[in-house]
């Protein structure tokens, strides 16, 4: 027997070893194209266009919240000065004295700002009617306050 | 025996002050002035003013009431801890559109236990005025004021611990425009008429 063919396949095979090799060839490494998988990236896209467009919305509803409440903020705090006749000149820190702290323009960043719309909507109403009861109730005791000075008087 | 009699009398003690407790809250919320009986005025009046502000609107109110601004912290200084503000005002085109029985339906209510008169001003121009508080003991529990002119019924009502110094001294403030009210002199002539 010629141990060649166990060494390189030449020579008389055994048939006991072709038999081990047709049992064992069904394991032998069969050479096949490689596949790389691929990943399916859909969902994490829809997950990161999905919080993008929650941030830009949500961006643009800020922008246009405070961009709706600033002029009521600016419209009651600032009244109009009436012009005064043209006078001898001044010097420009007198013509323009900085506003004392109760004028001051409040920026739009208050509590008030933090409400939502309909509370701060609803907040603004019961501000102008409480206005309007002490307006009322101030301008009764003030006539008392006259009439009973005048008295004493 | 002694722990027994304890138990005897505490218990109905005890119940006698749970029963008490609702009508002892009651009687402390009664600075509130029931006011719908002149609400048929407001078909007659020519001009009707009427606010109604609890204790959750004032406290809304409150929250836009600016802590930067001096007359506004001045007013939020004033209405803290207040119950209520209530108004009804009419103005009247003519004389004689409300009876003497619209305003005893105020008055009643300001005869009952608390309320104190404080003022009472009469003049031919301004008609009557009435300051009326309520005291819970030594506190200040609520204001009433009381404004009969033969073309004007108004009614003010202030729930809660209200100072007065604070409240007279808002007028001309807070952006509220001077409300034309005539000096001492000119008042002075019309009632001397």
């Amino acid at each position: 027997m010629n141990d060649d063919y166990l060494w390189d396949k030449t020579g008389q095979p055994d048939p006991e070893i072709q038999q081990l090799e047709q049992i064992l060839g069904t394991l032998r490494y069969q050479p096949k194209p490689l596949v790389i998988p691929r990943r399916n990236y859909f969902p994490w896209l829809a997950i990161a266009a999905s919080l993008l467009l929650a941030l830009l919305a949500g961006g643009i509803w800020l922008r246009v919240r405070s961009h709706n409440e600033a002029p009521p903020q600016q419209a009651r705090i600032e009244t109009p000065k009436p012009v005064q006749a043209p006078q001898a000149p001044r010097n420009e820190s007198a013509l323009n004295p900085p506003l004392p702290p109760s004028k001051r323009i409040h920026k739009p960043r208050s509590a008030s700002s933090v409400l939502p719309k309909a509370e701060r909507e609803e907040a603004l109403m019961a501000k102008e009617q409480l206005m309007l009861a002490l307006r009322l109730t101030t301008q009764k005791l003030h006539l008392v306050h006259i009439k009973t000075q005048h008295k004493v008087g | 025996m002694k722990s027994l009699f304890h138990l005897n009398i505490r218990t109905p003690l005890l119940a006698l002050l749970l029963c008490l407790a609702p009508a002892l809250a009651a009687h402390a919320q009664d600075s509130r002035i029931q006011m719908a009986g002149l609400d048929h005025l407001t078909a007659k009046a020519s001009q009707t003013i009427e606010v109604n502000l609890d204790e959750r609107l004032m406290r809304i109110a409150a929250k836009v009431l600016s802590d930067k601004d001096e007359d506004e912290r001045q007013v939020k200084k004033l209405v803290e801890g207040l119950k209520g503000v209530y108004v009804k005002s009419f103005q009247f085109e003519t004389d004689g559109q409300y009876v003497a029985a619209d305003v005893e339906t105020i008055r009643t209510q300001l005869r009952g236990p608390g309320w104190t008169r404080l003022v009472n001003v009469t003049s031919k121009k301004e008609g009557m005025i009435e300051v009326y508080l309520l005291f819970n003991g030594d506190q200040v529990g609520g204001l009433a004021v009381l404004h009969t002119d033969d073309r004007e019924l108004t009614v003010v009502n202030i729930v809660g611990p209200v100072d007065l110094d604070k409240l007279a001294k808002l007028e001309g403030q807070l952006g509220i425009p001077e409300l034309g009210i005539e000096s001492p002199k000119k008042s002075k002539n019309d009632d001397e008429k």
